[in-house]
């Protein structure tokens, strides 16, 4: 297990670094260099070039890329060009509102997909079970905009037919209004988390489908668990490496729905601010929250592939490691 | 306790898979029921015990010491099965539950039946791991860490540890080695016996039967057809179905056509 | 399973028995109402993407400032929009651009995907080692962000959602298809094949490749669908479909714009996209059977 795990940091830290690699080139193979898309158009040759020595740019590019490099590793992730802040403060703020969001919308999820998932495996009824099974199916299929703009109309104030969740930005204090700032991340988290749910409960009725054929639940129930004991209290358990695989990759699928998410509902997270500083072309904010996302989730699917180990003692044990 | 089962047909997709099946199994007594692969005995097993898969629909009565079972709640049958009823699996790499140690995994029947303190469950465990032929220091292991023999040891185990009146083993011995095989078969037969509980014994194998049970019903194709004493069965088999069967276990534990003039 | 159908037909061993397999899949889809509706689904797309190349009920550049923001009237179906421009027009010239983005990025997907697959299960292990751990390190990386770093250079394009989707998907495909690719390369057949002389390469044209085939194309089919969802979300994100090109994501993203204005009007982009992706999930689920020769007994009789 620990050669495992150590397998998989030295991965981790090797992808990250490829990553950088390939986020830093990104900015440099552009059209014309960054300093003269930060300059404007049309401006004086001794202003693009002040922004180029300002930003470093003169410099080799194995030198900038050290620089960088050795910001992120001390924090330092560089000064907006735009408006002269620290891109660190920023991405803070930023995240506070992203990552509540992520975590609401996966609680959601969660919540939606685990327990349709046990119902429709349960279920009896032909009626009851396509209905799951629609569910399943429209619900993964709705672009995460137009869920949102469903959602707008049904539930938000002003124009919603029942005005109940603000549909429009975060409250001006931030967490410091809690009660507010978790009442406009309702639909947002909604939106997200629904859309998923839907795909989670599709991948938790097959694996449940598939243990449920196999002997371990005829084994649990031949013990005296009813049938839905045995689905819930072993089908679950056994289920739950498998499912945890598919929350890592869906987690990573969310953030589209997020940034969309974040756009729609003007939430100034870091989906909407990394589109915000693309358009504007603050690139040194944009390469650094680019590779923040990156290493988060990376280290997401180093933590999602630890605990699938963790969680299955057939793996664990096997202490050559798989691959 | 007894088996009694009357026109006894199970349907999958409308498909029928077992017909009118009767048979009867008494207080205290070992039966077999025999027939190839694909003849409908596990479903009848699975009916008896209410773990028919969801498209499956049973009809007729069949009855677990005077309790129907075809039609009967969850509630009922969860009573029945792992106090009353025992069961052991054919493959038990691939029923018994990977993340359960192997204690708590014959504890489990205990726990949901019995209202016993801790102590008193360990006790009996490895009092019933010794019975078994299991060493105590395997309890804390997890059954992918165990040999074949030593898996099947934890299913009969687990079947046994509520000392249930009947046992239902559905080919027990198939995923074994035939020294293997011999050895389980005598750990059941003396452990039903010593608890004076009644056992079904479903294989496909006649020279498994003989060692396990005193009568049994051949099945082929969903029907009975063909009962009797084992002995007598496996010596002078009267039908068509019972004469392949027997030779079949001729032919791959007894080695060679020599035999078949018997 | 490994039905030995190569023994007779020596000239074109592949091609024929394939055909056939493909028309019995095709009649099991059809066989399903599921099936029939994903099917007539994707004719109707088909079938609008063409007619919109040559005709439009309105032109897409017709802008009439005297009335924007419409709902539905006689000229105008589905009303229009902010420049007065017919949305029914945009709905159908729209479904071109995501067709040919579906296709080229499933396309783009399934190579990469096959490549990845065929050097995971390569002889050398140094091959197999490394596009493993790539596969491994880079499944974690959404589309988006991919979309997003390639769009620094690109600009707003359908090749950024073509690339990014084509990555994405065809890291996924390599993952999922591996432990088929490695049951068949670790197979005696394979094993006597190479002993017979066989180069590698034309066993894992043959023996392997073949064997992942049908999760391939499930797995495609449902690529498809998500890549139809992507391109709505990347095109609002700036980062997709320029402005200008008419896609069912800038349909979309206008229509956010509509929401005080006109709501029902909302409904239509947002529908189709449904519509479309369920019927691309509904085939994949319905081929994953009819592909699977246990569950499509019809598939037996022709290998």
């Amino acid at each position: 297990m620990r050669r495992f795990i150590i397998e998989r940091l030295a991965l981790f830290i090797g992808a990250l670094a490829g990553i950088s690699v390939v986020i830093f080139a990104a900015l440099r193979i552009l059209p014309g260099d960054v300093a003269t898309v930060m300059a404007g158009l049309n401006s004086p040759p001794d202003k693009v070039a002040r922004i180029r020595a300002q930003m470093g740019l003169d410099r080799p590019l194995v030198l900038q890329y050290g620089d960088w490099m050795g910001g992120l590793l001390r924090g330092d992730f560089g000064k907006s060009l735009l408006t002269g802040r620290s891109v660190t403060s920023t991405v803070a703020m930023r995240a506070s509102i992203t990552f509540p969001l992520i975590v609401m919308g996966l609680v959601v999820a969660l919540a939606v997909g685990l327990s349709l998932g046990v119902a429709a495996t349960l279920a009896t009824r032909p009626a009851a079970r396509s209905c799951f099974h629609f569910f399943g199916i429209v619900g993964g299929s709705i672009p995460a905009l137009w869920g949102g703009l469903l959602l707008i109309l049904l539930f938000s104030r002003g124009t919603g037919l029942i005005g109940l969740f603000p549909s429009q930005g975060f409250p001006q204090r931030g967490w410091h209004d809690t009660g507010a700032a978790l009442l406009s991340l309702v639909l947002p988290a909604l939106t997200v988390g629904i859309i998923d749910g839907a795909s989670l409960m599709r991948y938790t009725r097959s694996a449940l489908a598939d243990l449920l054929s196999s002997g371990y639940l005829d084994q649990a129930m031949a013990c005296g668990y009813t049938r839905r004991q045995a689905v819930l209290r072993v089908g679950l358990r056994l289920a739950m490496p498998q499912l945890v695989s598919v929350v890592g990759l869906m987690f990573a699928g969310m953030v589209t729905g997020v940034m969309v998410i974040e756009n729609l509902f003007a939430l100034p997270g870091i989906g909407y601010g990394l589109v915000t500083d693309l358009g504007n072309r603050d690139l040194i904010a944009v390469q650094s929250e680019l590779f923040m996302l990156a290493a988060f989730f990376l280290a997401m699917g180093f933590v999602v592939d630890v605990l699938h180990r963790l969680l299955d003692p057939r793996l664990k044990s096997s202490l050559e490691g798989g691959r | 306790m007894a088996i009694e089962v009357s026109g006894l047909s199970v349907d999958i997709g409308g498909r029928p898979i077992v017909s009118d099946v009767a048979m009867g199994v008494a207080d205290g007594e070992r039966v077999g029921l025999v027939g190839s692969s694909g003849s409908g005995k596990s479903m009848i097993a699975k009916a008896l015990l209410g773990l028919l898969p969801r498209q499956a629909s049973a009809s007729g009565s069949a009855r677990l010491g005077g309790t129907e079972v075809i039609g009967a709640d969850e509630t009922t049958l969860a009573g029945l099965r792992g106090r009353y009823v025992g069961v052991v699996f054919q493959n038990p790499g691939s029923s018994l539950n990977p993340v359960l140690s192997v204690g708590r995994q014959i504890e489990l029947p205990l726990k949901l039946h019995y209202d016993l303190d801790a102590g008193d469950r360990h006790e009996r465990v490895m009092a019933m791991m010794r019975k078994v032929g299991l060493d105590a220091s395997l309890a804390g292991r997890y059954p992918h860490e165990l040999s074949g023999g030593q898996q099947q040891r934890v299913g009969i185990a687990t079947a046994l540890i509520t000392s249930p009146r009947l046992i239902i083993a559905d080919e027990p011995t198939t995923a074994l080695d035939s020294i293997t095989q011999r050895q389980i078969v005598d750990l059941l037969v003396s452990l039903v016996d010593g608890a004076g509980a009644s056992m079904l014994f479903i294989t496909h194998d006649f020279s498994v039967l003989a060692r396990a049970t005193s009568r049994c019903y051949v099945l082929d194709r969903g029907r009975i057809v063909d009962s009797g004493q084992t002995a007598g069965l496996l010596a002078s088999p009267q039908v068509a179905q019972s004469r392949r069967l027997v030779e079949a276990a001729r032919k791959l534990t007894l080695g060679g056509p020599d035999m078949e003039t018997l | 399973m490994a039905a030995d159908n190569g023994g007779k037909k020596v000239a074109a061993p592949a091609l024929a028995p394939l055909a056939r397999k493909a028309a019995v899949v095709l009649r099991s889809i059809w066989a399903r109402g599921e099936g029939r509706f994903a099917l007539v689904v994707l004719a109707l797309w088909l079938a609008v993407s063409l007619i919109s190349l040559v005709w439009t009920p309105q032109s897409l550049w017709s802008t009439d400032g005297y009335h924007v923001w419409q709902g539905p009237t006689a000229a105008h179906w589905l009303g229009t929009d902010g420049t007065g421009s017919d949305v029914l027009s945009w709905l159908m010239a729209g479904a071109r651009t995501n067709l040919l983005i579906a296709v080229l990025a499933v396309a783009l997907a399934g190579v990469l995907g096959m490549a990845l697959t065929a050097a995971m299960v390569s002889r050398s292990a140094t091959v197999s080692g490394v596009s493993a751990v790539l596969v491994d390190a880079l499944i974690s990386i959404p589309t988006v962000l991919i979309a997003l770093i390639l769009a620094v250079p690109m600009g707003a394009s359908v090749a950024v959602i073509v690339i990014a989707c084509g990555i994405g998907y065809g890291l996924n495909l390599a993952r999922i298809a591996r432990p088929q690719a490695l049951l068949a390369a670790n197979s005696g057949y394979v094993d006597s094949a190479l002993a017979n002389g066989a180069s590698w390469f034309s066993v894992l044209v043959r023996h392997i490749m073949p064997n992942t085939m049908p999760t391939m194309t499930v797995q495609l089919s449902l690529s498809a669908g998500t890549a139809v969802l992507a391109e709505s979300g990347l095109t609002y994100l700036g980062v997709g479909v320029p402005s200008g090109v008419p896609s069912w994501g800038h349909s979309l993203a206008t229509s956010v714009k509509f929401i005080d204005v006109y709501p029902l009007t909302v409904l239509w982009p947002g529908l189709i996209v449904t519509v479309v992706v369920v019927a691309l999930n509904v085939f994949g689920d319905v081929l994953r059977d009819a592909v699977d020769p246990v569950a499509n007994p019809a598939l037996r009789e022709v290998a």
